[in-house]
């Protein structure tokens, strides 16, 4: 499985990248442009990624900004619903709210931090992407 | 509910939003089950409540609330779909119930931040065989099946952070010794030790490493860190370790409120009240004494993207939001601690007094002065004060609804498992009290409601036997008179026994020698039942029996001030009464003088005053007196006798007799003088001072001194 | 406050406005006189000391709670020391005055007829009680004594000062037997 993060804490980032190379090939970003830039580098080359995992707090553009543009880019390639990467947002932000906006933004997830590895894992086998 | 969630968190809301959709849904099934069968309306409700839960719990991946509730939906979407006749009604009634109680109780666990683990399969089998049922009880020959319930399996999945049970929250403080170099350095290297546990990190000054200045300023004022991890105090203190520059490493636990509220400090652990702001006084008054007194929340200013985007994030420092963000919106409400909602309450009493002192001042009698326009003024200001004190009180104020509501469901169950056909019914459920109150109240309700059922009401042949046509009824009421409220528990059962209690009374050595049973009155008897151990029954019930219940009621309405009433007819039934001081009673009062006591009394109990002649007065021998006015005879209290005070009048013709009168009893009380009429606050009488028979509170008068209150209910006795 | 404390006490939460709880609170003590004797109590029980007031009496109340006063709009009840140690009470005059102290979030004014000063006393400096024996009812209420130069201060419990039952029927009982015994 291919896996995108986008992480501005270089601890957390470290953290996220350990757990997340469990599941597949992770590749790593610091803020939301560059996130957006490395999913659109992967579509052009053919290899999509299959996993975003997103901040939401995130210097330059946010995580939903970096969610609308992902979404954007697929949208205009005609990517079908069930090949459109599943997007993780993980946050401290836990309001209703927040988690609203993310999911009409279409984020498939939407994990508190610190994460609950396993309800984590469990979510990631529902969407059958273990 | 309203009140028990401080932030809107996915979680809160989640248990919010459904908790009250069961509870809405049990007043609903409740209400039914004694018809034949649900109308379509309830059909309809039920079947969206289980709907929603099912989709909500799918998001947040609770798996077994969401299988139960999409269970249960299915039921009622073949009901709704297909009306079958003879659905066996009080079976359906009895799975919701047990559905309902699975996710409540499921719910509990997740607030109290454990994993909702419970099994549900045996409760989704009864249902399917349920559903199996009548769905073969109702088969028509040749007619088509109903169409099957489609569920659309959640696409998005909400997860709970992990830190609500374990994550520990701390304070730390570090002092190094005065001389200390560089003492920054040393303090990020605190820092970076922490960081390993930590899964959040806040440290006050921030600028450690860049700016050389923070070293004096930590030397001066210490260093403080704000940490939240799941280690133990001992594994902190272990990380930061001693240097020989530390003096003193402080290490406190605290709440997450405190840690999230960063270096700004407040009073840390008081729980929060809501304040609306911008409503007019019409408005809120108007609220609280609405049918639904739900907090409407305002909608906040929306959230778009782009609104998160940080600053580059220094390590530390609590991520800045680039965008400009007005810290404490300008929402209609605010969280308010409640010991400012009590503090505001004390004002408000201290206003009431200072009017009057001000209203009283000896600077007005001057002989020839023209008040006009100070009593127009002085009206308006009573006005004011009498508004702002209705609507602080008014803030505080919650109905008795909920808490009556419990009781419903008590009644039911236990009459279930009793086998007994008995009804609820409640009056005054509007009724409002202070916060405070309903805590209190809830445990002695429950116990008395139980009492009810299970001993006062009989069983449905003996009821058939002793030739009672109705069905037995439990009536729970409240009502406010006289800056109380009154709560009472009405069953028309078999009511006391009166025998029975005096004979154990008698055994258990509480009567007196010499005095015959005869010459104890019913209440006197009946109270016999609140003492420690007391209870005639031979049985001991899961529910009651085991008299241990009614000592600890009365003694749980005793600390908020409270008495309980007892009243029975044997046959027809019994009746408990709560009467439970409001907290804050303002209310209007004659001031008397007994010697040199002054005393107040509520003036709705005064019903008249006058001056007795000697000749008016009868003696008993045993030393009881009573009086005659205009042909009616009225016993006599000499209160300055009774209470053994000095100097008072002894005279009936140079003193004032009072007539009381509550619930129709009337006695006199003989006092020295009246002073005159005017608005009291009730204070309670200090806690640490036990109750005195007669007394219900003090307050203090417009010249400073203290007056305590009588109680006329209780002199009357 | 200097911000230490400040920050300190905040971060405390849930200790009553008059424990501090904190290092330099220990060990100091309000003094009084009463009879023949001094006692201390920990200052971190004591809210304020008031100069007597007027006090409005409750009828039926045991003999050593003498009323209630007004202390700027709180209500107080407050109690004759000497009447709780069972001594006979001396007359109120312009020494008196009363210590407000607050154990346990219970706030109760203690009538002393003098005040003395308060006193750092030392852990070592500090001497079991004496059993049963000297007489002096206030023996219940002292949990030590203090040394201070060449005097003593008998330390007292507040918690028990307050709330001590008067001595069960039990208790009384063999205090008498006891007493009869000594004669």
């Amino acid at each position: 499985m291919k896996i995108l993060l986008a992480e501005d804490d270089f601890a957390t980032r470290k953290f996220m990248a350990n757990f997340l190379s469990k599941y597949g090939e992770c590749d790593v970003t610091v803020d939301g442009m560059e996130a957006v830039d490395a999913f659109m580098m992967a579509l052009e080359d053919g290899e999509p990624y299959d996993l975003a995992c997103l901040d939401i707090m995130m210097p330059v553009m946010d995580g939903y900004q970096a969610l609308v543009g992902i979404r954007n880019l697929e949208k205009q390639r005609n990517v079908p619903e069930d090949k459109a990467v599943k997007v993780i947002m993980t946050t401290a932000l836990n309001e209703e709210r927040n988690v609203k906006m993310a999911f009409e933004l279409g984020c498939t997830i939407y994990s508190g931090k610190p994460i609950d590895q396993d309800r984590f894992e469990q979510a990631l086998k529902k969407l059958n992407l273990i | 509910m309203a009140e028990e969630f401080n932030t809107e968190s996915m979680l809160d809301m989640y248990l919010f939003e459904n908790t009250q959709l069961l509870e809405q849904l049990q007043e609903t099934v409740l209400d039914q089950k004694d018809a034949d069968c649900f109308d379509e309306d309830s059909i309809n409700e039920i079947f969206r409540t289980m709907h929603t839960i099912k989709g909500s719990s799918g998001i947040m991946m609770f798996d077994n609330i969401t299988a139960v509730s999409h269970k249960l939906e299915d039921v009622f979407y073949y009901l709704r779909e297909s009306h079958p006749d003879n659905v066996p009604h009080v079976e359906l009634v009895e799975h919701v119930l047990e559905v309902e109680d699975f996710i409540s109780s499921e719910m509990e666990k997740i607030r109290g931040g454990d994993s909702p683990d419970g099994d549900a399969s045996e409760i989704i089998a009864n249902l399917d065989k349920f559903l199996e049922k009548i769905k073969n009880g109702t088969a028509e020959e040749g007619a088509e099946p109903p169409p099957e319930n489609v569920h659309t399996a959640p696409t998005q999945f909400y997860i709970a952070p992990m830190a609500t049970s374990a994550s520990h929250f701390y304070k730390i403080f570090i002092t190094f010794f005065p001389e200390t170099e560089m003492a920054n350095v040393h303090a990020y290297k605190a820092v970076y030790a922490l960081k390993e546990i930590a899964e959040d990190i806040l440290y006050s000054p921030e600028d450690i490493l860049t700016d050389e200045k923070s070293g004096e300023a930590i030397v001066k004022d210490g260093f403080k860190i704000l940490l939240q991890s799941q280690s133990s105090e001992e594994e902190v203190r272990e990380l930061i370790g001693v240097g020989y520059d530390i003096q003193k490493v402080d290490v406190f636990e605290c709440k997450a409120e405190e840690f999230l509220r960063g270096f700004d400090f407040g009073d840390a652990d008081a729980p929060l009240a809501k304040i609306d702001l911008e409503s007019s006084v019409e408005e809120i008054e108007a609220r609280s004494t609405d049918a639904k007194s739900e907090e409407t929340k305002p909608a906040k200013p929306a959230i778009a993207p782009g609104d998160f985007v940080i600053q580059s994030r220094e390590p530390g420092k609590q991520k800045k939001l680039a965008k400009d963000k007005p810290k404490g919106e300008k929402a209609s409400f605010i969280s308010v601690n409640v010991r400012k909602m009590d503090q505001l309450m004390d004002l408000i009493g201290e206003l009431v007094i200072s009017e009057s002192v001000v209203l009283q001042s000896s600077d007005l009698k001057v002989p020839g002065l023209n008040l006009d326009n100070f009593n127009k003024a002085a009206a308006q200001l009573a006005k004011v004060s009498t508004d702002l004190q209705n609507v602080i009180m008014s803030m505080r104020m919650v109905p008795l609804a909920n808490t009556f509501q419990k009781m419903n469901r008590i009644v039911f169950d236990v009459s279930r498992k009793l086998g007994k056909d008995i009804e609820f019914v409640m009056i005054g459920e509007q009724t409002e009290v202070d916060k405070n109150i309903i805590e209190h109240i809830s445990d002695p309700l429950m116990h008395l409601v139980r009492n009810s059922v299970d001993h006062g009401i009989e069983t449905n042949e003996e009821r058939r036997e002793s030739g009672k046509t109705s069905k037995g009824k439990v009536t729970l009421a409240a009502r406010t008179e006289a800056g109380k409220v009154w709560i009472s528990v009405e069953d028309n059962g078999k009511g006391l026994d009166r025998d029975k209690i005096i004979a154990k009374a008698r055994k258990q050595g509480l009567l007196e020698e010499n005095k015959p049973d005869s010459a104890y009155t019913d209440k006197e008897v009946y109270q016999f039942i609140t003492l420690p151990g007391f209870s005639t029954n031979e049985q001991v019930t899961e529910y009651s029996g085991r008299g241990v219940g009614m000592d600890v009621v009365v003694q749980n309405i005793q600390a908020i001030g409270g008495t309980l009433e007892i009243e029975s007819e044997p046959g027809l039934g019994s009746i408990m009464t709560l009467k439970i001081p409001l907290t804050l009673a303002i209310i209007d009062g004659i001031v008397m003088e007994i010697g040199t006591s002054s005393f107040v009394m509520e003036t709705g109990a005064i019903k008249e005053f006058t001056r007795v002649k000697e000749s008016m007065m009868i003696h008993e021998p045993n030393g009881d007196e009573y009086v005659m006015i205009r042909d009616e005879c009225f016993p006599v209290l000499r209160l300055g006798r009774w209470y053994g005070l000095e100097h008072y009048e002894e005279s009936v013709e140079e003193g004032v007799m009072l007539i009381l009168e509550i619930d129709e009893k009337k006695v006199c009380l003989l006092v020295d003088r009246l002073v005159g009429e005017q608005e009291i606050v009730v204070k309670p009488i200090p806690s640490y001072i036990k109750k005195v028979k007669g007394l219900s509170g003090c307050t203090q008068l417009g010249d400073g001194s203290i007056a305590l209150i009588l109680d006329a209910a209780g002199l009357i006795e | 406050m200097d911000e230490t404390s400040k920050w300190r006490e905040n971060a405390e939460g849930n200790d009553t406005a008059a424990s501090e709880g904190y290092d330099a609170q220990k060990g100091k003590y309000m003094t009084f006189k009463s009879g023949l004797e001094y006692f201390g109590l920990g200052i971190q029980y004591v809210e304020q000391i008031i100069q007597f007031q007027t006090i409005t009496a409750i009828p039926e109340t045991e003999d050593y709670i003498k009323g209630l006063i007004n202390l700027r709009g709180k209500v107080i009840p407050v109690v004759d020391v000497r009447l709780r140690f069972k001594q006979p009470p001396l007359e109120y005059n312009d020494r008196t005055c009363i210590i407000v102290i607050n154990v346990r979030d219970v706030t109760v004014g203690l009538i002393v007829e003098q005040i003395a000063e308060v006193v750092e006393i030392k852990e070592d400096n500090i001497l079991p009680p004496p059993t049963i024996g000297r007489g002096g009812a206030h023996n219940k209420y002292v949990y030590g004594i203090g040394r201070v130069g060449d005097t003593v201060k008998l330390l007292l419990d507040p918690d028990k000062l307050l709330n001590d039952e008067d001595l069960s029927i039990a208790e009384q009982a063999n205090e008498m037997i006891f007493e009869e015994n000594e004669r």
